[in-house]
């Protein structure tokens, strides 16, 4: 089942460079799949598969890739809502330590949820109807022990307002707002513990573009006021390049590129990287009809199937014999990024010029 | 076969389609809301007109109202849509009732529609074949032998892989991609002289959205049928259509060729829009440019011009009292009292 070995630079376990918060190393994420009565497992769909990052204090590191590549996986096994199958993730407490989350009992990992958390993409079904604006803010704090009553509902009050709301607000249910403003209730409810690091699973995607900009404003003004760092997952490839200082894409749960943000749009090195920037409409209408767009063929793969070698290769306009037969690895190649492809170096790829 | 040959021929002879004043409102407990407030578009043959505005705008109602397809609770105040086919039968639309045997001889056969969420929109207890079988045996009277060969001919005609198997596959077994391609199939299936396109990519991957867009470009040429493709995404419209109306608050406030939207908006909502979109490889600093302010609800719409709280041009006492007038610049409208001053200083997108 292994792949062939990834080469890359990284330091030993329980080691992690000064600068580094949170670091994913060869984490896997493989579901059952069961059949029969028995429910025998009769094979695996291999979510997350060999994935590694560093995510460094205080950056935003954006997480590209369709529908099933296993971004959203990567974020729920980072914060530990899944058991991980296989991998490991260092997190650097605020005290300095460094944990291998993997290892921790679920009772361990409650204490760590205070310094990570998470905001989700529907601000619909995140927010529990029946409960106020005090009880859905304050819920971390109660949960953990923090502050009395009244302490409590001063620090609600004041989340409300770090994030924009009116406190008077405090008494209201989460009917009487619009989803921009959930979205809000939801980002006041990840700060209530005081957080370093936050994974956002596209916390705006649902939005009208005038309210997104607004709440990736203050996802920002947020950043620097607290010096919080930011997991961003996203399809939306504007938005990423916008707000982060380096970004990963993922196919079929494996992670095809890493690289800081100005120069994976400037020079992609990996074909799907090229794919889906040509896929993405702009709004430059003469733009548009000079630019070449030639869509990918096909449909990302079945998980529970891969096809052999890379798994981008049935739909690579590159591709070559080799591809259909070994899997590149993810390596490290010069500027600070990673690729996996076997002709990272050879390939011009067109990023996005304006 | 319905009223259809009412002679008015005070349609141009290459328009298709014309929506004059078209009023949707809902009575709700809180008020009334005026969902549509006096929208007018026309769309000419084989063209396709984008339609964009935030949620809650209208765009959708107003295409519903097109199709006589309106929720039941929404109250019909007033307006008129007439259609002429290439063939000269003209139909005056807004006179059908919902369900009536004239609206239903244009559904499925004038006018196509596609929705969002093809999973919602097909049936999960028929197949795909079955369906669209059904649509060109009922409107092209075809038996069952030709409508089966024509279903397969259409799964093939948008693309489908393998139409001789999947024509038998119901939509679970397909992705959401071969989805809306099958919805695509069954809108087109009795060639529409109109499809009305609600959001089709939306749910979409970038991917398969760029493949669907292809698509019904390369449909839309061969047919030579009109889209009114609606959508809140502004890279989708500039990429498919010739020309956009943009709708706030239930009324078009900007309608103009594609390329005068994009590169010389002449009301501040399209140009606020516009500046607060993240572009791939533009630069645009740490900070998006926003619209300030939010939507404001439906039952408090301010008076004057809808937009004037939140626009950074508003006038104080004109835009907040008179409602602006429909100016014109060619084959440009914008609904703003200033429009002439963005007229001389083209805005640079």
């Amino acid at each position: 089942m292994p792949e062939a070995a990834t080469s890359h630079a990284m330091p030993q376990v329980g080691e992690m460079p000064e600068d580094v918060l949170i670091s994913v190393r060869r984490l896997k994420k493989y579901f059952p799949i069961q059949a029969g009565w028995m429910k025998k497992t009769v094979g695996h769909i291999k979510a997350i598969d060999d994935v590694s990052l560093d995510i460094r204090k205080g950056e935003t590191f954006g997480l590209v890739g369709e529908s099933g590549s296993g971004k959203s996986t990567v974020a729920r096994l980072m914060l530990r809502a899944y058991d991980l199958t296989d991998g490991q993730i260092l997190f650097r407490r605020g005290n300095g330590e460094v944990i291998d989350l993997s290892d921790l009992t679920d009772r361990q990992m409650r204490t760590m949820r205070r310094e990570m958390q998470m905001i989700f993409q529907d601000p619909y079904s995140s927010l529990n109807p029946r409960m106020t604006l005090l009880q859905l803010v304050g819920e971390p704090m109660l949960i953990h022990g923090v502050g009395s009553q009244g302490e409590i509902r001063d620090r609600v009050a004041e989340l409300l307002q770090v994030v924009g709301l009116r406190p008077e607000y405090i008494n209201r249910y989460p009917h009487a707002f619009s989803g921009g403003q959930r979205q809000r209730i939801g980002i006041a409810r990840a700060l209530a513990l005081n957080p370093s690091f936050i994974a956002a699973d596209e916390a705006v995607s649902a939005l009208d573009v005038s309210v997104a900009a607004q709440n990736i404003n203050l996802m920002q003004d947020l950043q620097e006021k607290f010096g919080l760092t930011y997991l961003f997952i996203t399809h939306d490839l504007g938005m990423v390049e916008h707000i982060s200082d380096r970004v990963g894409v993922m196919y079929l749960g494996r992670l095809m590129e890493t690289a800081p943000t100005d120069q994976l749009f400037a020079k992609p090195l990996h074909p799907y990287t090229e794919a889906l920037m040509a896929a993405v409409p702009q709004p430059d209408p003469r733009g548009n009809r000079t630019r070449k767009r030639v869509p990918l063929k096909g449909e990302i793969a079945n998980a529970a199937n891969p096809p052999k070698g890379c798994t981008f290769h049935p739909r690579c306009p590159y591709a070559q014999p080799v591809c259909g037969t070994d899997e590149p690895a993810l390596r490290a190649v010069a500027g600070g990024r990673q690729v996996r492809c076997h002709f990272a170096e050879e390939l011009t790829l067109t990023g996005v010029t304006t | 076969m319905g009223n259809k040959t009412m002679t008015r021929t005070n349609m141009s002879p290459e328009r298709l389609l014309d929506v004059d004043n078209v009023q949707v409102h809902f009575p709700l407990r809180e008020g009334l809301v005026k969902a549509v407030d006096g929208v007018s578009y026309h769309v000419n043959k084989g063209e396709v007109l984008g339609i964009v505005g935030e949620s809650g705008s209208g765009k959708s109602i107003t295409a519903r109202s097109i199709m006589r397809l309106l929720p039941k609770r929404a109250l019909d105040a007033g307006g008129r849509v007439e259609m002429q086919l290439r063939s000269g039968e003209h139909f005056e639309l807004s006179s059908y009732g919902r369900n009536s045997r004239a609206i239903r001889q244009v559904r499925g056969k004038h006018i196509g529609m596609i929705f969002q969420e093809p999973m919602t929109a097909l049936s999960p207890v028929h197949t795909i074949g079955s369906q669209i079988m059904r649509t060109v045996q009922l409107h092209m009277g075809l038996s069952r032998a030709a409508a089966r060969e024509r279903a397969i001919d259409l799964l093939a005609k948008v693309q489908m892989p393998r139409p001789e198997q999947l024509v038998d596959a119901y939509p679970h077994q397909l992705s959401g991609g071969m989805r809306q391609r099958a919805m695509i199939a069954l809108a087109i299936s009795c060639d529409p002289a109109l499809l009305i396109a609600d959001e089709p990519t939306t749910a979409l991957d970038v991917t398969t959205e760029a493949q669907i867009l292809e698509l019904l470009k390369q449909l839309q040429s061969e047919l030579g049928m009109a889209i009114i493709f609606i959508t809140h995404n502004f890279g989708v419209v500039a990429d498919i259509a010739d020309r956009v109306s943009v709708m706030y608050l239930g009324r078009i406030v900007e309608t103009a060729t594609v390329d005068d939207i994009f590169y010389a908006p002449k009301h501040p909502y399209t140009q606020a829009l516009l500046r607060s979109i993240p572009r791939l490889g533009v630069d645009q600093g740490r900070r998006l440019p926003t619209i300030p302010g939010m939507v404001p609800d439906p039952f408090s719409v301010p008076p004057g011009c809808a937009f004037n709280p939140r626009c950074s041009h508003a006038l104080a006492g004109l835009c907040d009292v008179q409602e602006p007038p429909e100016k014109r610049f060619g084959s440009q409208m914008s609904r703003c009292h200033i429009a002439d001053q963005f007229a001389q200083e083209p805005v640079h997108a």
